[in-house]
C-alpha cells in the first residue's frame, strides 16, 4: 500500500512537472507584437518625426546648391550627397523659396533664382526622401524589403499629409516655400529638370 | 635502457604533435591562395559578364580564380561548394540559383570557414554569407515603373512576364512595379506568368498572353532576355509598334534595342561593380578584416529613349 502510494505521488509529479514546462500562457498582445517582425510604418513616422523633419534645418539652400554643382559637381556630391548603397544615384536635403510659374498635373515649377525646380505632386516614390538625411544606418537592416518599405512608408505620409493642403492651395504666381529631397545622377546630373520630394511645403502669398 | 625508451617516445610525440600543429595553424600567404567564382548559369551573358569581371579582378588582386557553373541547378551549385571546399578554395563568389535553396550550400561554406561574398543575387540568410553585394532591383523597378506610368498616360491593359520564381530578384522587381504601377486603377494587368528569365520561354508565355488578351498596350519583363523574346513575339505577331516592351538588366541586345526604338526602357545594373565589389571583399577578408555589410545595394538606373546615349551594355558608360 505504502509502496502504491509513492508510485502514484512520483508519477503525480513527474506528470506535473512535464504537463508545466509543456504549456506556457502568454497575453496575446505580446505573442501579436513579437510576431509581428519589423513595423516599416512605425519606423518611418518615428524617422519622419525625430530625425526627418529636424535635419531640414541644416538642409542646403537649393539656389546655392545647384550653382555648386554647375561649378563644383564632384566636391559638392561628396559633400552632401548621400545614398545607402553603392553607384551613381546620390540624394540632396535641401530647401528654398521661389515663385510658382506653372502648376501641372504631375508637379509645380517653381523659380528659385536662375533655375526652375519641380516640386513632384504626383509621382511621390523611391528613395529620395529616406536617403537624403544620411541618418538611415544600412547595417540596422539585415532585410532589404524593410528598407523599401520604409521608403513607401514615408512616401505615404507625404502623400496623406504634405501634398493635400497644398494642391488644393497653390497657383500660378504664389511664392512657395519647400524643404526636400533631390535624386540626381553624379554621373549624368540632369540639371534641366530638378526634381524635389517634399516633406514640407508652405505657400506665403 | 627503460629511460633511453622513454626519451625517444617523448621526442617523437613532440615531433608529432609539432607537426600536426604546424599543418593546422600554417597561414596561406595571398599569393596562394584561391578564389572559387559559382554562378547560378553560364547561359545567359549577363551572368558571363559577371564572372568574367569577378575572375579578372581576382586576377588583379594576385588570387588564382576558377569559374563554376551551376546551370541553375541547385544540386549542381551543391557539387560545386563541396568541390570548392574540399579543393582548398579560399572564397567564394557566389551568384546564387536560389534565395532558400542556396542557403545550405552558404552554411557549408561558413561550417569550413570559407567566407562566401553573393553577387547580384541573394541568399535568405542573415549570417550565412559574409556580404552580399546587390542590384537594388526594387527601387530600380520603381524608377521603371514610375516611367511606365507616365508614358502609359496612367491607363491601358498590360501584362507581365516574370523571372525564376525562386529567385528573390523575381519578386523585388515585380514588387517595386507594382509599387507604383498599382496606384493606377486604369493600369490593368490582366496576365502574369514565369519564363524563367528565358528569352525562347518568353516568346512562347508571350505568344499564349496575346491569344487571350489580343488588346494590351505594354509588357513588363523581369529581365532584358524575357524583354528580346517578348519583342519577338510581338514582331512575329505584328504588333511590335503597337505593344510597349521594359526589360531590366541593361543587356546589350536590349541597350542596342533602346537606341533602335524597339524597346522603351531598361533598369541598367552594375555587374562589374558587383563582381569588383565582391573581389575586393574578399581580398579585405584575407588581409584581416571581419566586418562587412550584411546587404550592399547597387543603384539601379533607368535607362530610356531619351537617355540611352549615356549608356553601353552591362553599366559601362561615356
Amino acid at each position: 500500500m505504502k509502496k502504491k502510494i509513492i508510485k502514484l505521488t512520483l508519477f503525480i509529479l513527474a506528470f506535473g512537472i512535464v504537463g508545466y514546462n509543456s504549456v506556457y500562457i502568454k497575453k496575446l498582445d505580446e505573442v501579436k507584437a513579437a510576431s509581428k517582425g519589423f513595423d516599416a510604418s512605425d519606423f518611418a513616422r518615428k524617422f519622419w518625426q525625430n530625425k526627418l523633419r529636424p535635419a531640414l534645418g541644416k538642409a542646403s539652400d537649393t539656389e546655392q546648391l545647384l550653382t555648386q554643382l554647375q561649378q563644383q559637381k564632384e566636391k559638392t556630391f561628396k559633400e552632401y550627397g548621400h545614398s545607402l548603397g553603392m553607384g551613381n544615384i546620390k540624394y540632396f536635403l535641401s530647401k528654398g523659396k521661389g515663385v510658382v510659374q506653372e502648376v501641372s498635373e504631375n508637379n509645380v515649377s517653381i523659380q528659385v533664382g536662375p533655375d526652375t525646380v519641380r516640386i513632384a505632386t504626383e509621382y511621390v516614390f523611391g528613395n529620395a526622401v529616406r536617403d537624403a538625411s544620411g541618418q538611415i544606418n544600412l547595417s540596422e537592416f539585415s532585410n532589404t524589403m524593410d528598407l523599401n518599405n520604409v521608403s513607401a512608408e514615408l512616401n505615404k505620409i507625404i502623400r496623406s499629409e504634405v501634398l493635400p493642403a497644398f494642391r488644393k492651395q497653390v497657383k500660378k504666381g504664389d511664392t512657395v516655400e519647400f524643404a526636400g529631397a533631390i535624386e540626381l545622377n553624379q554621373k549624368f546630373p540632369d540639371m534641366h529638370s530638378v526634381e524635389v520630394m517634399p516633406i514640407a511645403l508652405r505657400v506665403v502669398k | 635502457m627503460m629511460y633511453r625508451t622513454k626519451l625517444k617516445s617523448f621526442l617523437f610525440l613532440s615531433v608529432f604533435l609539432i607537426a600536426l600543429f604546424g599543418c593546422k595553424t600554417r597561414q596561406k600567404t595571398d599569393e596562394g591562395r584561391k578564389i572559387a567564382i559559382v554562378v547560378s548559369t553560364l547561359n545567359n551573358p549577363w551572368f558571363v559578364f559577371l564572372a568574367d569581371r569577378a575572375a579578372a579582378k581576382a586576377k588583379e588582386l594576385g588570387y588564382e580564380s576558377k569559374i563554376f557553373d551551376s546551370q541553375n541547378n541547385t544540386a549542381l551549385e551543391s557539387d560545386h561548394f563541396e568541390n570548392a571546399i574540399a579543393s582548398g578554395f579560399d572564397a567564394i563568389l557566389f551568384n546564387p540559383t536560389d534565395a532558400d535553396g542556396s542557403v545550405v550550400n552558404v552554411n557549408k561554406a561558413r561550417a569550413a570557414e570559407v567566407p562566401v561574398f553573393c553577387m547580384d543575387r541573394e541568399v535568405n540568410t542573415t549570417d550565412g554569407a559574409t556580404s552580399q553585394i546587390l542590384s537594388d532591383s526594387y527601387s530600380g523597378c520603381v524608377s521603371i515603373a514610375r516611367y511606365f506610368v507616365d508614358v502609359m498616360h496612367k491607363k491601358g491593359k498590360y501584362v507581365e512576364i516574370l523571372g525564376l520564381v525562386g529567385d528573390n530578384n523575381t519578386w523585388m522587381r515585380s514588387k517595386g512595379f507594382h509599387s507604383v504601377v498599382d496606384y493606377y486603377p486604369n493600369l490593368k494587368m490582366v496576365a502574369q506568368q514565369s519564363a524563367d528569365f528565358d528569352r525562347n520561354k518568353a516568346m512562347e508565355v508571350l505568344e499564349s498572353m496575346l491569344q487571350a488578351h489580343p488588346d494590351i498596350d505594354a509588357v513588363f519583363c523581369g529581365n532584358d532576355a524575357m524583354a528580346m523574346g517578348a519583342y519577338q513575339a510581338l514582331v512575329a505577331s505584328g504588333k511590335a509598334d503597337k505593344i510597349k516592351v521594359f526589360g531590366f538588366d541593361g543587356a546589350q541586345d536590349v541597350v542596342e534595342s533602346i537606341q533602335n526604338q524597339k524597346i522603351l526602357a531598361t533598369g541598367m545594373q552594375y555587374p562589374e561593380v558587383m563582381a569588383y565589389t565582391a573581389a575586393q571583399f574578399a581580398d579585405e577578408y584575407f588581409k584581416g578584416r571581419r566586418e562587412f555589410p550584411k546587404k550592399m545595394p547597387v543603384a539601379v538606373e533607368l535607362v530610356n529613349q531619351k537617355n540611352v546615349g549615356h549608356y553601353g551594355a552591362y553599366g559601362k558608360q561615356d
